[in-house]
């Protein structure tokens, strides 16, 4: 029996047990329902063993070296080529595929840009007060889910940070208040006791809410009477007495924060609003964490960062990195690409239909190790491993701390690592002649 | 005659652990990809007053795209919102505005219906064809 991390989700939790012989898994201990699933994928019908490419409007099974020469083919053939995905992947990996990126003069981003990335975008200017778990753990007397649902998309989480007993804490969750802010009553409801605030907001009025908490912090009794977005009065202000009486307290950001507003940046003012009440607090301070979804949503921010001072929309030409405001979306939207090269990702199940439709008429290379809506309308598959638990690498937790990877059993067939593939492309394309 | 009921509802696409895409993908077939993917949530009491009862079906058109998929009473979601699992079917009608993905808050016209629910082949296809 090992410790091992896992990867089913960014929290990567480093306390999971797994009984293991290094060819098959046989229990996984500690793991929460969706980290027994990626354990389950090991041995899931719908995993892709083996290179598929796209003959006579049929996929078909075919050798490594065809698929490979075919990717490559289609990769010298592109003028505009997009690289997308990589938050399912190592740091080692998407490391490489920046360095594709750049011998083909590709435009490269990662799943954060249109999840957790757009937080840290806006923070660029303002600057972000940002937290760990441990910090939480050992720290935390308020935590606030605002539109995110913590027991199901990071199933551990309130487990860690709500029920734990802190360090420099006498005591644990009798004295963690939990707010939640929500229009809908989510399973984290479910985590509440008697002291905890559940706040139902209208669906899309957090901007409202943000607006007037702002307004009470510069003067008081700013609230009207009748309340905003769906909130009374009162429930208001003891919103605002729980976030500005904290020792430590922590908002956790989801996706319903993430939305964009009309005439409005919601993320910029709950950043202002995050200031504002650390300049009022007293006996502590406020904090941000996000939750990313995929294991390593973080990762490529670090590695693009350190490599090139941008965290994503990284856009190459002639070996150098070109300044530009689009992104993923805007070329797709634009149609400005010629080929996509999908790692770990299902961008036409995931990306609504309008652009799913223009990444249909070009070809797509996926590199992924299941099936999904993005293989149907792949024009090559490469198989890959699960990394994590068929390779060993390096990832960025939801709080950026960095965790390394280990691997547990042997891949199937000897399949290659997303690392392993990505330079097997790149070697390719140079013995070939470039691109 | 029965009347249509057509009602305006505010749509939020969201993620559950039953009703995760990539569960489904992984460890599905395509029976359970229907069954976990093609539904949407709304309030007993709208789930009344579109008469599901009768029609089991909801087809949710937004300014997007139009989909068909199963409707489901949940007393959790508010009154006048539609909740939908993030999946192919929602992307269905999701849309993009400034260069920014619209998964939430969207003014979504719900109506029930006797029409089948979308099968996943059917929305590859569209997306093939479009």
């Amino acid at each position: 029996m090992k410790r091992s991390v896992c990867s089913g989700c960014s929290l990567l939790c480093d306390d999971i047990m797994v009984k293991s012989d290094g060819i098959y898994i046989d229990e996984v201990f500690g793991a929460c329902l969706k980290g027994k699933e990626k354990f389950d994928q090991v041995t899931s019908q719908n995993r892709i063993l083996s290179p598929i490419i796209r003959k006579d409007e049929t996929l078909q099974k075919a050798s490594w070296d065809e698929a490979l020469q075919r990717t490559v083919d289609l990769i010298k053939k592109s003028k505009k080529p997009l690289i997308y995905g990589l938050s399912n992947s190592s740091c080692e990996a998407q490391l490489k595929g920046i360095e594709l990126a750049k011998l083909i003069n590709g435009f490269i981003d990662s799943n954060a840009s249109i999840c957790q990335g757009k937080v840290l975008d806006n923070a660029v200017n303002s600057g972000i007060t940002l937290t760990t778990i441990t910090e939480i753990i050992n720290k935390a007397d308020l935590i606030l889910l605002w539109g995110s649902n913590a027991a199901e998309s990071i199933p551990r989480l309130l487990n860690k940070v709500l029920f734990s007993r802190g360090k420099f804490r006498m005591t644990g969750r009798e004295i963690k208040t939990l707010i939640i802010i929500d229009p809908v009553k989510t399973a984290s409801f479910n985590t509440m006791g008697v002291r905890d605030v559940a706040l139902r907001i209208t669906p899309g009025k957090d901007i409202e809410l943000i607006k007037v908490l702002k307004e009470e912090c510069c003067a008081a009794d700013s609230i009207p009477s009748e309340g905003v977005a769906g909130l009374d009065k009162d429930d208001m202000k003891r919103l605002l007495q729980h976030l500005s009486g904290a020792e430590y307290g922590v908002i956790f950001v989801g996706q319903g924060l993430l939305t964009p507003q009309k005439n409005s940046n919601l993320i910029n003012e709950l950043l202002e609003l995050v200031q504002m009440i650390n300049i009022k607090q007293e006996r502590g301070r406020i904090t941000l964490a996000m939750m990313g979804g995929h294991f390593n949503m973080n990762g490529f921010d670090h590695v693009a960062l350190s490599m090139y001072g941008k965290r994503g929309n990284l856009h190459f030409k002639d070996n150098q990195i070109l300044e530009t405001d689009e992104n993923i979306i805007s070329k797709i939207e634009n149609e400005d690409f010629d080929c996509s090269i999908f790692i770990g990702t299902d961008p036409i199940s995931h990306f609504p239909m309008s652009l799913s439709s223009k990444l249909a008429k070009k070809p797509i290379i996926l590199i992924d190790n299941r099936n999904s809506a993005t293989l149907q309308l792949a024009s090559i598959v490469l198989p890959t491993v699960i990394t994590g638990i068929e390779c060993s690498g390096l990832a960025y937790r939801l709080d950026h701390i960095p965790i390394e990877l280990k691997k547990i059993i042997n891949p199937p067939s000897k399949i290659p690592t997303d690392e392993e593939i990505l330079n097997q492309i790149i070697q390719k394309l140079k013995s070939d002649g470039g691109n | 005659m029965m009347e249509v009921i057509d009602m305006n509802f505010i749509l939020n696409t969201v993620r559950r652990m039953e009703n995760d895409q990539s569960k489904e993908f992984s460890l599905g077939d395509s029976k359970s990809l229907v069954e976990k993917l093609a539904i949407a949530f709304i309030n007993p009491k709208d789930f009344d007053k579109l008469n599901l009862s009768s029609k089991p079906n909801l087809k949710i058109s937004s300014n997007f795209g139009i989909v068909i998929v199963k409707g489901i009473a949940d007393e959790n979601v508010p009154e006048g919102t539609v909740l939908m699992p993030i999946s192919i079917w929602s992307n269905q009608i999701t849309g993009i505005e400034n260069s920014e993905l619209i998964y939430k808050n969207l003014e979504v016209d719900v109506e029930g219906t006797k029409e089948q629910v979308d099968d996943l082949n059917s929305l590859i296809n569209n997306i093939k064809e479009a």
